[in-house]
């Protein structure tokens, strides 16, 4: 076990990578899986576990990292990985992380930092799995839990979540010529309404796998020195279920953030701070973004007038811009 | 396929279904899907439409589909069987033994076969049977086609429909008549599964366009029939696939993980040994390691991990491993140093690195000649096709320590 205080020194020093020649050369997470050319969710995965090191135990819950990655007896896992049921993510990463303490304490392992490391899916995460996040987040163990969120349930071949954003097409949301828009919510804010509802919780952040360079890892760096559980939303480009040439993935992830439609930040005890602020920089309109996806073929100029009106609504009339908008759904009866 | 495997796969012999013509129509995950469904959807009411029975279905275990991963389809037609027989016959099978026509819907896929539910690289015309039609899409002549085939001991059939490979798209479909083209081409090398009357009727019928007939009767005219000979073919470099049975598993379902191991160099790098996936590629990157800047970024871009570091500073390709996607050479920051090429024209998965370090400058002659001049631009959209940009010369090659 890992007193607070030791934890605090190792936040403070956490090991951040620098420059993109600091990053480890070996792999934990290797070749030979089941995804789709240029994943962006296969990057979530390698980059988190080399940032973590060897000494870390991962569970996965049902979703396409699950499906790719074990099936038919064989797996590109170096460091032990363990499945569980879809809504399950967060309970297993309880279990896992209480069952290590359990063994320390008795003297049966060596007492050394393991990390505990769930990831869910967008809805084995933040849509119905939630539950078993908002437990697991409540804990005093020591875990991070990261939502690799590619905003559909692609696995299952891409049926709408409740963070598959405005108007796209899924299976669940067809297009058609009687009704254009048939997916008419907006996407889930899930890492600030986990970040707001749970106090405790140390370390909130976004983040997307390949861009800024090293952001990503040097968040689950930080994530795992902080102590207590933590949570990472990751924003991935999913060639399959938005419908795009997989080598654009690295660049739709960009513009997702630069367009202000994806905000990058962490949250580390209760402080926002900002790792891309679309306050500062010239925000690309959204329809840059959404024109290079085959899920929005179907938009007309009114329905990425009304997207870019949202993503402008976020930054300059929520209280927090881009994270929390109490002022902008809440109101206090007169 | 193996025999544990080939135990369930049900009766699909000669023998026991004399009067079923199996049509499998390999095409790539996700991209193809759409365009795959269209074709065996259209079989089997065109087949319906002159009186036969027709039944179809995908294959079980590639569901879900991945990128670019290959794919395939079965449609099933009878002439004399009933609805009821046929299906029990044919449905939901996880393959078929033999087929009597194999379309394929991208070239590429002639380099072989890793389908999600088996192991190890089996050849595209695994399935074909004496006096078989295997019916490409292709640019290619049939010649150059068939030295990719696995030796046979029979005579079967190579046709090729000459076009482009259409990458259709899914949510956004580029509807460009290639699976009308595919109905015509059918007709052509296999009238027992349709004739061409009926698929002029079926087209003029479906989408009352004089045009999209046009095309099924361009398609028909214009087909290459060769035939291949037991003398035609390699005989296959991979080992046969073997997929281990349920007792295989280790006590609690587990599957064994990769040995922990790291060095530097070509293949320094412990990789998942049972499932390669080099063949969903249908180009690959080629590396001017002589104008590499060593900013890492093709390897930290990599979402299948197959850059390997050398001592030297460069990333060797495991192309064993790669899966074309075209990340590295989206990412590079230097001018036509990642450039991806057409898969056909390689024979090989050696290291890159091995064969450049050997004589840089007859490794960078060959792969420019790979290259050529033209590059190839894709839309962002899959559907929307690809751009062609013309250089006008190649990037000279630079020796070491010349600036």
């Amino acid at each position: 076990m890992v007193s607070t205080q030791q934890a605090k020194k190792e936040f403070e020093s956490a090991k951040l990578y620098t420059s993109v020649h600091n990053i480890d050369l070996e792999e934990f997470y290797s070749s030979g899986h089941r995804t789709c050319q240029g994943c962006e969710s296969a990057l979530v995965m390698r980059d988190f576990v080399k940032a973590s090191g060897p000494r870390t135990v991962v569970t996965g819950a049902t979703g396409c990292m699950y499906v790719a990655n074990t099936s038919y007896m064989t797996t590109p896992w170096v460091v032990p990985w363990m499945h569980t049921q879809l809504g399950a993510g967060g309970a297993s990463a309880i279990g896992m992380a209480a069952g290590l303490r359990a063994l320390m304490r008795k003297g049966k392992i060596k007492d050394e930092k393991i990390n505990v490391i769930n990831f869910s899916g967008d809805l084995g995460g933040g849509d119905m799995g939630l539950g078993g996040i908002s437990g697991a987040l409540q804990t005093d163990y020591d875990l991070l839990v990261i939502i690799y969120d590619n905003e559909s349930a692609a696995n299952t071949d891409i049926q709408a979540t409740n963070l598959t954003p405005y108007g796209a097409q899924t299976t669940f949301s067809p297009t058609g010529p009687a009704r254009r828009i048939m997916h008419t919510k907006w996407k889930k804010n899930v890492a600030a309404m986990l970040a707001v509802g749970h106090p405790n919780c140390k370390y909130v952040a976004t983040a997307c796998a390949t861009w800024p360079p090293m952001d990503y890892m040097n968040k689950v760096k930080k994530a795992l020195s902080i102590g207590g559980p933590t949570l990472i939303h990751t924003l991935d480009p999913c060639p399959k279920g938005w419908d795009y040439h997989p080598r654009y993935s690295g660049e739709l992830g960009q513009l997702a953030i630069k367009s202000g439609l994806f905000p990058l930040y962490e949250i580390i005890k209760g402080e926002v701070r900002y790792t891309y602020d679309a306050r500062k920089q010239k925000r690309v309109p959204v329809r840059e973004y959404l024109e290079k996806q085959g899920r929005f073929t179907h938009f007309i100029d009114e329905d990425y007038e009304l997207f870019q009106s949202k993503v402008d609504e976020m930054w300059n009339d929520w209280e927090i811009p881009g994270v929390a908008p109490l002022r902008g759904i809440l109101k206090l009866s007169q | 396929m193996t025999q544990s495997l080939a135990k369930h796969a049900g009766p699909h012999s000669r023998k026991e279904a004399k009067d079923i013509h199996r049509v499998e129509i390999n095409y790539r995950g996700i991209f193809q899907k759409r365009l795959g469904y269209n074709i065996s959807h259209d079989i089997v009411y065109a087949a319906h439409s002159e009186g036969k029975t027709a039944f179809s279905n995908g294959r079980y275990s590639d569901d879900p589909q991945r990128n670019g991963i290959p794919c395939a389809n079965f449609a099933f037609v009878s002439k004399s069987l009933g609805e009821e027989e046929l299906e029990a016959i044919a449905s939901a099978k996880m393959d078929v033994d033999e087929a009597d026509l194999v379309l394929v819907l991208d070239d590429t896929l002639a380099k072989g076969l890793e389908p999600w539910g088996h192991y190890g690289i089996r050849p595209i015309n695994q399935k074909v049977v004496e006096g078989s039609t295997i019916l490409f899409v292709s640019r290619r002549k049939p010649e150059e086609l068939k030295k990719l085939l696995e030796k046979k001991p029979f005579k079967y059939n190579l046709a090729v429909l000459p076009g482009d490979r259409s990458f259709a798209g899914l949510w956004y479909y580029r509807d460009d008549n290639s699976d009308i083209r595919f109905l015509g081409a059918v007709a052509r090398v296999a009238p027992q599964v349709l004739d061409i009357e009926t698929v002029v009727k079926y087209v003029r019928n479906k989408y009352k366009d004089e045009k999209r007939v046009e095309a099924a009767k361009e398609a028909f005219d214009s087909v290459v029939i060769n035939e291949v000979t037991p003398d035609d073919g390699m005989v296959w470099p991979y080992e046969k696939p073997v997929l281990p049975a349920w007792q295989d598993f280790d006590e609690g379902i587990v599957v064994k993980s990769v040995k922990r191991g790291f060095k530097m160099g070509p293949r320094g790098q412990n990789r998942n040994p049972d499932f390669k996936r080099g063949t969903s590629k249908t180009q690959r990157p080629v590396v001017r390691f002589d104008t590499c800047i060593k900013c890492t970024l093709c390897w930290y871009d990599c979402p299948d991990e197959c850059f390997d570091p050398t001592p030297d500073g460069l990333f060797d390709v495991n192309y064993e491993y790669c899966t074309g996607c075209g990340r590295c050479a989206q990412v590079c920051p230097v001018n036509d140093c990642i450039v991806m090429v057409d898969e056909l024209k390689f024979d090989n998965t050696k290291s890159p690195w091995e064969q450049y370090t050997k004589n840089p400058e007859q490794y960078v002659r060959v792969m420019e000649e790979k290259k050529g001049l033209t590059r190839e631009v894709p839309s962002p959209v899959t559907g929307m096709g690809e751009q062609f940009i013309e250089l006008k010369s190649s990037v000279p090659f630079k020796a070491k320590g010349v600036k």
